[in-house]
C-alpha cells in the first residue's frame, strides 16, 4: 500500500497552505521584530530587519509611558476604557440577541419576519451614515461623552448581527421540543432558560467572539463620543501613528499594537475552534 | 533682548484688551477656562500644544484639551457631534477654507477688537489673514506656518553629481537631477507616494512655473487658467519628477525613505519644512542635507503656505469667554509663537519675529526668509495638497487627478489638464 502522506496532491496542498500562512504571517513578523527595535534603529536602516539590541523598553513605554497630548500614561488607561465599553456591550448584545433570535425563530407572531428583516438591515448601513442619528439620540438622552453611551450604541448595533446568527441557529431546533415544553406548562422565558440556552453554546461563542473583536477594534464612535481621557485603545494607537510632522514611532507603535491586540488574540486562541463550527451551524439558511 | 520686547508687547496687548467691555466683565468675575479640540496628540505636535496649555495656565487659566487622535475627518466628526449636542468647544483646530465653511454651521466669536488691540493684521500674510476672517471679521487665528515646497538636497547625492549649489529654477533642477542620474544616484527625486505627497509635487511644479497662474487656477479656479499652458507645463514637469522617482515606492509616509535620501540613493526631496525636524529626530545630522526654497522660474522664492489655526466658537459662559480672549492673546504673542514653532519645526505666523537667535535652525531661517521675500513679491500662495486652497471635497477631487497621474505614466500632460478641469467642474 502506498503511503498517502507523500502523495503529490498532499504535498501540493501543504506547499500552498505554507505559502499562504507565510504571506499572512509576514506582517505580524515585521510588527513583532519592530517592537524590539528602537525608533532610531528603524529610521536609520529600514522598516524590515532584525533587532540589533533587544529594545524591551518599547513595551514599557507603550504600556505606561508614551504621551497622548498632556497625558503620559501609555495605553494602559485606554485599555481599561476599551474593556469598560467592550465587556458590557458584548454581554448585553449577545443576551438580547439570543432572546430576540429565539422569539423570531420559535415563537411565530404577526410581523415577525418584518421585525427580523428590519433588525438585520442594520448590517448593511455604513457606520458613517449612523453617526449623526446617534449624535442626536445621545444628546437627547444625555449620554454624549460617556462610556455608557458607547455601551448603548454597541449593544443596539450589535443586535443586527447577534439576532441574525441566533435566529438562524435556533431555526434548526425542532418545534416539537417547544410544543412539548408548553404542554408541560413552561412559558416563554422558562423555555429559553431551560431548553434553548443550554443548546446555544456554539452560537453564543460565535457572537461573543464576533462582538468582542468588533467593539474592541472600533474607532469612529469611540473617538467621536468620548472626551480625551475616556477614549478607547484604538484612539491611543492612532495617536501614536498619526503625527504628520514627526518620524513615525514604529518601535513603540508595534509594541502598543501587540499589547492592544492581546485580548482579541486570546479570545480567538481559546474559542477559535468553536468559532468556525458555530459559524457554519448558524450560517444563513 | 527679545524677551523685553515680548513682555512689553504682551503688556500693551493686555492693556488694550482690558478696554473691551466684555473682557473686563469676564476677567473681573471669573477664572478664564478653555475647552479645546485638536488632533494634536503625539510627538512634537502634542508637546507643543501641551506647552501652550501650560502657558495658558500660567496666566491664570484652566485648560481642558480634548485631543482627537487621527486625521482631520475624525476631528470634524467630533466637532460636529459637539455642535449638534449644543456644546461646542471654546476653540478648535481648523484650517484653510474649512474655517469659512464651518462658520456657517454655528456662531463664532468676533475677535476683531482683540486682534486690533494687538495690531496683528499687518504682520500676517494677506492671503492667510483672509482665510481667518471669511466675512470680514476675525473668527479664527493662525498658529504656525509651514511651507509645503521646500527643497531638501542630499549632500551625498550632490557630491556624486559634483554639484554644491541648490537649483533655483525648474531648468536648474532638471539639469541637476539628470546629472545625479548619470552619476549613480538611483532615484534623483525622493518620494513616499501618499496623496498629499503627490499633491505637493503638482503644486510645487505649478507655483514654481507661475505663482500668478497658481493663484488664478488653483485658488480661484479660473477656467481659462486651469486649461492654460502653464498647467500643462506643470503636469509635464511633474511627469519628469515621476520618471526620477523609485517606481517601487508608493503610499508610504515619505519619512520611511529618509535613510535612502541621506545615503544619496534618493537625491532631492520636495517636502514641507517639517521634514527637517523629522530628520533631526531620526538621528541624522543637519550637515547631511541642505534646505532651499522650492524651484521658481522667475528666480524669486515661491512660498506654498500651510498654516494651522484655531477657530473660536461662541459660548455664553463668562469663564469660557474670558478663556477665549486669553487664548487669542497668547496665540498672537510673538513669544508664544516662538515657543510653539521651536517645538514643532514650523515658522511663526508673525513676519516680525527675529529668527537669528538660538533655538532656530538654518532651515527655519531659510523658510522664514523665503516667506518674507515671497510676500514682498506677491508670491506667497495657499497650498492645495494641505487643504489651504479649497474645501475638502474639491481638494480630494483634484488630488485624485494628481495621484493617478503620478502612478499612471501613460497619461499625457494635455489629457491630465482636461481631467483636472473635469474634476473641478464635477466637484463644484
Amino acid at each position: 500500500m502506498r503511503d498517502r502522506s507523500f502523495a503529490p496532491t498532499r504535498i501540493l496542498t501543504y506547499l500552498v497552505a505554507t505559502l499562504f500562512a507565510a504571506a499572512y504571517l509576514a506582517p505580524l513578523l515585521v510588527v513583532v521584530l519592530n517592537s524590539l527595535r528602537t525608533n532610531e534603529e528603524i529610521a536609520q536602516s529600514s522598516m524590515i530587519g532584525w533587532p540589533q539590541h533587544m529594545a524591551w523598553g518599547n513595551y514599557a513605554l507603550a504600556w505606561s509611558g508614551f504621551c497622548v497630548a498632556e497625558t503620559c500614561a501609555g495605553i494602559r488607561p485606554y485599555m481599561l476604557n476599551s474593556a469598560l465599553i467592550t465587556i458590557p456591550a458584548t454581554i448585553f448584545s449577545t443576551l438580547l440577541g439570543a432572546v430576540a433570535g429565539y422569539a423570531v425563530s420559535l415563537w411565530r407572531f404577526r410581523g415577525d419576519v418584518w421585525i427580523y428583516g428590519i433588525v438585520t438591515l442594520g448590517l448593511f448601513l455604513p457606520q458613517q451614515m449612523r453617526l449623526l442619528p446617534w449624535t442626536i439620540v445621545l444628546r437627547d438622552i444625555g449620554l454624549i461623552n460617556t462610556l455608557s453611551g458607547l455601551v448603548l450604541i454597541h449593544t443596539i448595533q450589535g443586535l443586527s448581527f447577534t439576532v441574525l446568527f441566533c435566529r438562524n441557529y435556533y431555526v434548526a431546533i425542532p418545534h416539537e421540543l417547544i410544543r412539548a415544553a408548553r404542554i408541560d406548562g413552561a412559558g416563554f422565558f422558562r423555555i429559553f432558560w431551560r431548553i434553548i440556552l443550554p443548546l446555544s453554546g456554539p452560537i453564543l461563542l460565535v457572537t461573543v467572539i464576533w462582538q468582542f473583536t468588533h467593539i474592541w477594534n472600533e474607532f469612529l464612535y469611540g473617538v467621536t463620543f468620548t472626551p480625551g481621557q475616556q477614549q478607547p485603545v484604538t484612539a491611543a494607537l492612532i495617536a501614536l501613528s498619526a503625527a504628520v510632522a514627526d518620524i513615525p514611532q514604529h518601535g513603540v507603535q508595534s509594541a502598543a499594537v501587540i499589547i492592544a491586540a492581546l485580548p482579541t488574540l486570546l479570545i480567538y486562541l481559546f474559542g477559535g475552534k468553536y468559532f468556525v463550527r458555530g459559524l457554519t451551524a448558524g450560517a444563513v439558511k | 533682548m527679545p524677551i523685553t520686547t515680548t513682555r512689553r508687547r504682551l503688556l500693551a496687548g493686555s492693556a488694550a484688551a482690558l478696554a473691551l467691555p466684555a473682557f473686563v466683565r469676564a476677567q473681573g468675575a471669573v477664572k478664564p477656562r478653555l475647552t479645546a479640540i485638536s488632533q494634536w496628540s503625539a510627538g512634537s505636535d502634542g508637546a507643543a500644544i501641551t506647552a501652550l496649555g501650560k502657558k495658558f495656565e500660567e496666566k491664570g487659566g484652566v485648560g481642558q484639551h480634548s485631543p482627537v487622535p487621527g486625521f482631520t475627518t475624525e476631528m470634524m466628526n467630533k466637532l460636529r457631534a459637539q455642535i449638534i449636542a449644543g456644546d461646542p468647544p471654546a476653540c478648535s483646530q481648523l484650517k484653510g477654507p474649512e474655517i469659512a465653511a464651518w462658520s456657517k454651521i454655528a456662531p463664532t466669536v468676533d475677535l476683531d477688537a482683540v486682534v486690533a488691540a494687538a495690531d496683528y493684521e499687518k504682520v500676517v500674510a494677506p492671503d492667510l489673514a483672509k482665510l481667518h476672517k471669511p466675512t470680514g471679521k476675525w473668527i479664527a487665528l493662525p498658529l504656525q506656518i509651514y511651507s509645503t515646497n521646500m527643497l531638501f538636497l542630499s549632500k551625498r547625492a550632490l557630491d556624486k553629481a559634483k554639484a554644491d549649489k541648490p537649483p533655483v529654477t525648474w531648468a536648474d533642477f532638471n539639469a541637476l537631477a539628470e546629472k545625479m542620474k548619470t552619476n549613480g544616484v538611483t532615484s534623483p527625486v525622493g518620494t513616499g507616494g501618499t496623496r498629499a505627497d503627490d499633491g505637493q509635487k503638482f503644486e510645487a511644479s505649478l507655483a514654481g512655473i507661475s505663482p500668478a497662474v497658481y493663484r488664478s487656477a488653483i485658488m480661484n479656479l479660473d477656467k481659462k487658467a486651469l486649461e492654460g499652458p502653464e498647467v500643462k507645463a506643470a503636469f509635464a514637469q511633474m511627469r519628469k519628477l515621476t520618471e526620477w522617482m523609485d517606481p517601487n515606492v508608493g503610499a508610504q509616509p515619505y519619512a520611511t525613505n529618509l535613510k535612502r535620501f541621506i545615503d544619496g540613493d534618493m537625491g532631492m526631496l520636495i517636502m514641507g519644512g517639517w521634514a527637517q525636524g523629522v530628520l533631526k529626530n531620526a538621528g541624522f545630522r543637519l550637515d547631511d542635507f541642505i534646505i532651499a526654497p522650492g524651484p521658481s522660474d522667475n528666480g524669486k522664492p515661491v512660498f506654498l503656505l500651510n498654516a494651522d489655526a484655531f477657530i473660536f466658537w461662541q459660548r455664553k459662559e463668562a469663564d469660557l469667554q474670558a478663556g477665549q480672549m486669553l487664548m487669542a492673546q497668547l496665540v498672537m504673542d510673538p513669544a508664544i509663537q516662538t515657543m510653539y514653532s521651536q517645538i514643532t519645526g514650523s515658522i511663526p505666523v508673525r513676519t516680525d519675529v527675529d529668527l537669528s537667535g538660538e533655538g532656530w535652525s538654518d532651515g527655519q531661517r531659510t523658510t522664514a526668509a523665503a516667506l518674507k521675500n515671497a510676500m514682498g513679491n506677491n508670491q506667497a500662495v495657499l497650498s492645495l495638497a494641505h487643504n489651504m486652497a479649497q474645501e475638502n471635497g474639491l481638494t480630494a477631487a483634484m488630488i485624485d487627478v494628481f495621484t493617478e497621474y503620478a502612478k499612471n505614466k501613460t497619461i499625457k500632460p494635455e489629457e491630465a489638464v482636461a481631467r483636472l478641469a473635469d474634476a473641478v467642474e464635477g466637484a463644484r
